[in-house]
């Protein structure tokens, strides 16, 4: 492909400015206290906006039945876990867990 | 192995432990993009990319959902207009990312910006945002820690494709992604101590699923604004002590 090379160049350049934009010391205006709480449910809101549609639609991937689907099981038990346990690297093992178990049993 | 209860007690950790903390924190999540590295770098010899292009791919943009769209379209010949366009959509969460890392960065030097914001994925505001509500503090170390090792385990991936793509079998039908929900479930759900984050994460999830029926490439950006803005809206007591 003749463009790859501007294609490569285009997109380098859009994903590091959009990383970098707030970054810049010339974008000049204070993020006033209403927009720092604004941004402060950014992580939960993209983060849930990520996780959902593994675990709700993650069943239309392989064809497989909603009710029974592995992500939805398991993705269910680990937020049951998650509310009892609060170390993140043991939710994110038993999850797997979960996962893994009803993928090689079912 | 230390235990991990020795490093989060610990008032300043050094150096060293915050990078190996920050390994630890981002694995799952690398393993989980392995299948898409590798199917990038599969992808893009399949539509006649040269080994090196298809390296610097994932090199220079590092951003999977970008480069895949845009693999798809080398491939059924998209304009450079709508490969662009492709980017800046899925890309522009990006933006919140770095608005919510300004405060910690912007004294940085030059240098350090450019790198955590180079770094700055989905996966390493992910956990640097964890770390950050665990420990009350930002640190550049470990961003950095995290952002290079996701890196390496997608540049890795990435290569395996090239090298390797047309022999080994579709890891996207493992699941792998659910890797990446166990630990974003990880994340989220201990942070919801308030009304306004859980509205928050319950409409954005709500969102998330009804809108990637109607208009999927757009899903999760706005999903996430209604998340965003469902919180920011919603009253609570706990609001006062702000």
């Amino acid at each position: 492909m003749n463009d790859f090379w501007l294609a490569l160049l285009g997109m380098t350049c859009i994903t590091f400015t959009c990383r970098y934009f707030f970054f810049s010391t010339s974008v000049a205006f204070e993020l006033g206290p209403k927009i720092k709480r604004l941004l402060s449910y950014t992580a939960p809101s993209v983060l849930t906006a990520m996780w959902v549609p593994i675990v709700f639609l993650g069943h239309q991937e392989t064809n497989g039945d909603f009710i029974t689907s592995p992500f939805l099981i398991a993705g269910v038990t680990t937020v049951i876990f998650s509310l009892k346990i609060k170390n993140t690297l043991a939710i994110v093992i038993f999850g797997m867990g979960v996962f893994g178990a009803l993928k090689l049993f079912f | 192995m230390p235990s991990r209860t020795a490093i989060a007690g610990g008032s300043t950790p050094s150096d060293f432990k915050i990078i190996y903390q920050a390994i630890v924190d981002i694995f799952p999540l690398s393993l989980a993009v392995v299948p898409w590295g590798i199917l990038c770098g599969s992808l893009a010899i399949t539509v006649g990319l040269t080994p090196l292009q298809a390296q610097l791919m994932s090199l220079l943009i590092f951003a999977g959902a970008a480069q895949l769209a845009a693999l798809t379209m080398m491939g059924a010949v998209g304009s450079l207009s709508s490969m662009f366009s492709s980017t800046f959509v899925i890309s522009s969460r990006h933006l919140l990312y770095s608005a919510v890392f300004r405060e910690h960065v912007r004294k940085s030097s030059l240098g350090l910006r450019c790198s955590i914001a180079f770094f700055l994925t989905d996966e390493m505001f992910a956990v640097t945002c964890a770390y950050m509500a665990k420990h009350k503090k930002f640190s550049a170390v470990y961003a950095l820690s995290s952002g290079i090792t996701f890196y390496v385990f997608w540049n890795v991936a990435t290569f395996t494709g090239i090298v390797a793509g047309q022999h080994i079998p579709n890891l996207e039908h493992l699941g792998l992604e659910f890797a990446i929900a166990a630990t974003f479930i990880a994340i989220v759900i201990p942070t919801i101590k308030n009304r306004s984050t859980l509205i928050s994460v319950i409409s954005s999830g709500v969102s998330a699923i009804v809108l990637s029926i109607f208009m999927k490439e757009y899903a999760l950006i706005a999903a996430t604004f209604i998340g965003m803005f469902c919180g920011y809206l919603t009253k609570e007591k706990s609001a006062i002590n702000e």
